[in-house]
């Protein structure tokens, strides 16, 4: 396989007129949605999926069009002409009788050179009674409608370790559908959240405080007045505030109507954009710079009170986070990303080296607060995402169907949510205590007894039921395709470590077409 | 048609749960069993507008739910970064028409199926055309092309023929995040009357990108804005073409270096200059003077949307389900939020409301700065508009003769020349109907 490359080296190992090579290219879209890092993840990775279902394939496709490195079908079943006419990655009636796992694996290897497909036609009973150590050394395991004894034998397999691959469970009856992912924590650095880190306006480091104060607004030349950019404006305006009020930022309303008018009066001609943009950023200046909430909460993980050398990198940049954050200014690490603002180029880019500047010395000095050596673009991407880290707990799969109170909750917070997840989880059960048809009563005492005596379903649940007792085995093709867009993009971010996946069920409505989480 | 020498016994077991019974929210008129299999399978024809990431998986989906008769349109050809995800294509397969592949694989694939390519454009294709379809679904990444589809199937709608009135299913896609929407024509809202919701397109104004670059996208729109007409001439820039893709790159890298700009690169070069990034890190929200809106978008492709409105497809043509009423968002960059809501008509839609625009400006106002308003103006998004009264040529873009001609009244207040409550006509190429404003002074 071709060695994953970045595009900043593919760019800057071109010639003037030259462009990036074919795997690139190839690549270009995806590249830009998670960067070579992730793509180097995801071709490292090796994911299973039990059965060669539709439903399975479809997942799989959208995981060997992205480049995933290998994936198995482990399914020993032979080709049903039911098969045949439902999935895509089976030739029609041409297929009936063969392997599902080696057509399957045959025809979605032809999707993409760089995957390597492997069909593995044993019994999954079998593998879990005498080989557990085959399901433990994937990358993540994904089984599709597999019955509710052997899955409960699976989950409970790879919970037993927190280093065994995470598991992606899915069922799905004609229009309904439901997946979960089983882990036992997530980490996640680059969750490209869409909220930007703080400019401190309101902390101006040294160097930007001092750059404000040594320019005379009044005595610029009107084309420089007309660019310098907002966050000069804002440093400055604010110092002189707080001169003349103890040291204070605008607190009341009045008092920041007041700041913002000042703002504006600055202008020497009323068409200078810059003064605009800068009373509509004011409020910077009165929202204080601190660590944000959500960071805050991560610092009482007890992984941190528990640290030993071998513990996860990523909990030793957390910690020395914290300990960043206690010293003045009490605040994350500056990052150097600026957005863009009306300047002119020479004092936007000045602008942008005091950032960058400032930004270095805040790493170097988190730098020393790290317990055990870390590499430096790992340490550089934390510092950035700093302000939007992640960590996820999961739940074993099975948990909320064990737990009275648990459902009582669901069923109260998420009622037409956790309505076709008890269909679904009584279609199961059912499916391997009697044969023919499955009838909403015979799903209906199932349901009832998983809860406590005496629950009431929500109103929506005879909408649930009533649909997966009309089509227990349909695995619609537009449900199969719905199930392998969401659930490969969760297993991207799963082994990319990239964006947040879902840590609870999703359900899905393709009758009112809507999709929640419980 | 030949099904019989096709369909294998058990082919559709799967479908045929969802046809031979009702659920509990199916419409009392479902007619369950043989007839809507017949209507599905032997009489039903759709139309599928772009074959490319949503239109591959539109077509797959199609196929095995029981369409047999698919007609599908696309006017590009396939290029090497369409595989990662427009499945339906190979390497050997760079260069031909996607439409034409599409529906070869799709035909091989699934027996029985018919698949009918056009590779070209929809505004090829008139009334007549149009009018045999059932349902018209659209994946498309071109406002301009949906705009066109959408008033297209508006204006197809005859109340005497309720034959007339096609249902349209609208997907998009851009990254983790997805949408799809019904649309019937003249009866719910349609694409134009959500125009306010997309993104505004990145623009950079031209002083910025002339004189004082930030940014590196500033040095790219400046190499593909400025540099390239000034010396290229009259030559079209191809962002397909890598040589010209390199020839921007290697401009914008230049003048990044004059300026002390770090960040130009090839990735960045294409992403700009085929609006390949919906957006840039901005907090320039006042965008004066005459700026530059791009005018495609070219996504990420994400295969949700396509299942849905596949699903959606089949729910209509067998009445097996309730449709969505009437648009679905999925978001799945934290974890995974969707949203289903009803999107409202607009009464003063140009397409589907039949009321004229408001437009309320000031007696001061001129010609010119008319134009701009319009071309800024989100709900409507028209570049270069044609101005005209019942009686009066106001501005004309073209021809040449007649721009020079009303030249003149650019310049002239609009209060000369429309009387208030007065009623003007907005043209422009880009628009496949004419605006109609009603003007009131303040």
């Amino acid at each position: 396989m071709v060695e994953a490359q970045d595009i900043p080296t593919a760019t800057t190992s071109i010639v003037a007129d030259g462009q990036p090579d074919s795997k690139t290219r190839r690549y270009d879209r995806q590249l830009r949605l998670w960067a070579a890092t992730g793509q180097s993840a995801l071709e490292n990775a090796h994911i299973l999926v039990i059965s060669g279902s539709a439903t399975s394939t479809s997942i799989l496709k959208n995981l060997v069009l992205p480049g995933v490195g290998k994936f198995t079908i482990l399914d020993h079943a032979n080709v049903t002409p039911e098969d045949a006419g439902n999935n895509f990655f089976l030739e029609g009636s041409s297929s009936i009788g063969k392997s599902r796992a080696e057509e399957a694996v045959r025809l979605l290897g032809e999707l993409n050179d760089g995957v390597v497909g492997i069909a593995d036609t044993s019994n999954v009973e079998e593998l879990l009674e005498k080989d557990t150590s085959y399901f433990t050394s994937f990358t993540i395991v994904i089984a599709h409608n597999l019955e509710p004894k052997l899955l409960e034998t699976l989950a409970t397999l790879l919970w037993s370790d927190d280093s065994f691959p995470p598991l992606v469970t899915v069922r799905s009856a004609g229009f309904l559908a439901e997946f979960f992912v089983q882990f036992h924590e997530h980490t996640v650095v680059e969750s490209h959240s869409e909220t930007a880190p703080s400019l401190r306006i309101d902390k101006a480091f040294p160097a930007l405080l001092d750059y404000s104060l040594s320019l005379d607004f009044s005595a610029m030349d009107p084309t420089d007045h007309t660019h310098i950019p907002y966050v000069i404006i804002l440093v400055r305006a604010l110092e002189d505030w707080k001169k003349a009020h103890d040291g204070k930022a605008p607190q009341t309303y009045h008092e920041k109507k007041t700041f913002k008018a000042a703002v504006l009066d600055l202008k020497v001609k009323f068409d200078e954009e810059n003064f605009d943009e800068a009373e509509s950023q004011a409020y910077r200046c009165w929202t204080e710079t601190g660590v944000p909430s959500e960071i805050a909460t991560l610092f009482q993980d007890p992984r941190l009170s528990s640290l030993t050398p071998t513990s996860p990198p990523f909990f030793h940049l957390l910690s020395a986070l914290q300990k960043f954050t206690l010293e003045h200014p009490y605040t994350l690490p500056l990052t150097s990303t600026l957005p863009d603002m009306k300047a002119s180029t020479t004092s936007y880019i000045h602008l942008q080296k005091l950032y960058k500047a400032r930004a270095e010395e805040e790493k170097e000095r988190f730098k020393t607060l790290l317990a055990v050596p870390i590499d430096d673009s790992v340490v550089d991407s934390f510092v950035k995402n700093a302000h939007a880290l992640k960590v996820l707990r999961g739940r074993k799969w099975g948990t909320l169907d064990a737990d009275h109170s648990l459902l009582i909750n669901a069923l109260a917070s998420s009622p037409k949510q956790t309505a076709i997840h008890l269909s679904l989880s009584a279609l199961s059960a059912l499916t391997v205590k009697q044969s023919g048809d499955i009838s909403v009563e015979a799903l209906t005492a199932e349901v009832r007894s998983l809860l406590p005596p005496s629950s009431e379903l929500p109103e929506e649940f005879s909408d649930a039921v009533g649909e997966v007792a009309r089509a227990p085995t349909a695995d619609l093709p537009n449900t199969a395709a719905l199930l392998g867009g969401l659930i490969a993009q969760e297993v991207i971010k799963v082994i990319t470590k990239q964006y947040v996946p879902i840590s609870s069920y999703c359900t899905i409505d393709l009758v009112d077409t809507w999709t929640g989480v419980i | 048609m030949g099904s019989q020498f096709t369909d294998w016994q058990g082919r559709y077991y799967h479908i045929d749960q969802v046809l031979d019974k009702p659920g509990p929210r199916t419409d009392p008129a479902f007619l369950a069993g043989d007839g809507v299999k017949d209507f599905l399978r032997n009489q039903a024809k759709i139309l599928v507008i772009g074959a490319g990431g949503l239109g591959c998986e539109i077509l797959a989906n199609l196929a095995l739910t029981g369409f047999k008769d698919i007609h599908v349109i696309d006017m590009d050809t396939i290029d090497i970064s369409n595989l990662n995800r427009q499945f339906l294509f190979r390497t050997k397969d760079v260069g031909k028409p996607k439409a034409t592949v599409a529906a070869e694989f799709i035909m091989k694939r699934v027996p029985g199926v018919k698949v009918t390519p056009y590779f070209g454009k929809i505004q090829d294709k008139d009334d007549d055309y149009y009018l045999q379809f059932n349902l018209v679904i659209c994946g498309l990444d071109s406002v301009e092309a949906r705009r066109w589809m959408n008033a297209t199937l508006v204006n197809l709608v005859d109340p005497e023929n309720p034959e007339s009135l096609k249902p349209l299913i609208d997907g998009g896609t851009e990254g983790f995040k997805g949408q799809a929407r019904v649309i019937l024509p003249t009866i719910t809202s349609c694409y134009e009357c959500s125009l306010d919701m997309l993104n505004k397109p990145t623009a950079f104004p031209i002083c910025t990108i002339a004189n004082t670059p930030r940014l590196p996208e500033h040095c790219i729109e400046w190499a593909s804005v400025l540099e390239w007409p000034r010396v290229k001439g009259d030559k079209k820039l191809d962002t397909d073409d890598p040589e010209h893709i390199g020839w921007l790159y290697t401009a914008a890298s230049a003048r990044a270096k004059e300026f002390n700009i770090e960040g130009v690169t090839w990735s960045l070069t294409q992403g700009v200059v085929k609006n390949i990034i919906p957006a840039i890190a901005s907090t320039n929200a006042i965008i004066s003077g005459k700026s530059r809106t791009l005018e495609t978008t070219e996504s990420v492709d994400n295969t949700h949307p396509a299942a849905a409105c596949c699903n959606e497809a089949f729910k209509i043509a067998t009445s097996s389900a309730a449709y969505l009423n009437n648009y679905f968002m999925l978001i799945g960059t934290d974890g995974v939020y969707s949203y289903t809501f009803e999107h409202e008509k607009r009464d003063d839609c140009p397409v589907c409301g039949g009321e004229s625009l408001e437009l309320s400006i000031s007696s001061e106002f001129t010609v010119e700065q008319l134009i701009e308003l319009l071309v800024e103006k989100q709900d409507i998004q028209i570049k270069k508009p044609s101005l005209s009264t019942p009686t009066t040529q106001i501005y004309l873009q073209a021809p040449p003769q007649l721009e020079e001609a009303t030249r003149p009244n650019l310049t002239k207040k609009v209060s000369e020349l429309v009387p208030p409550e007065g009623e003007v006509t907005v043209t422009a190429s880009t628009l496949p109907f004419n605006l109609s404003l009603r003007v009131t002074y303040t």
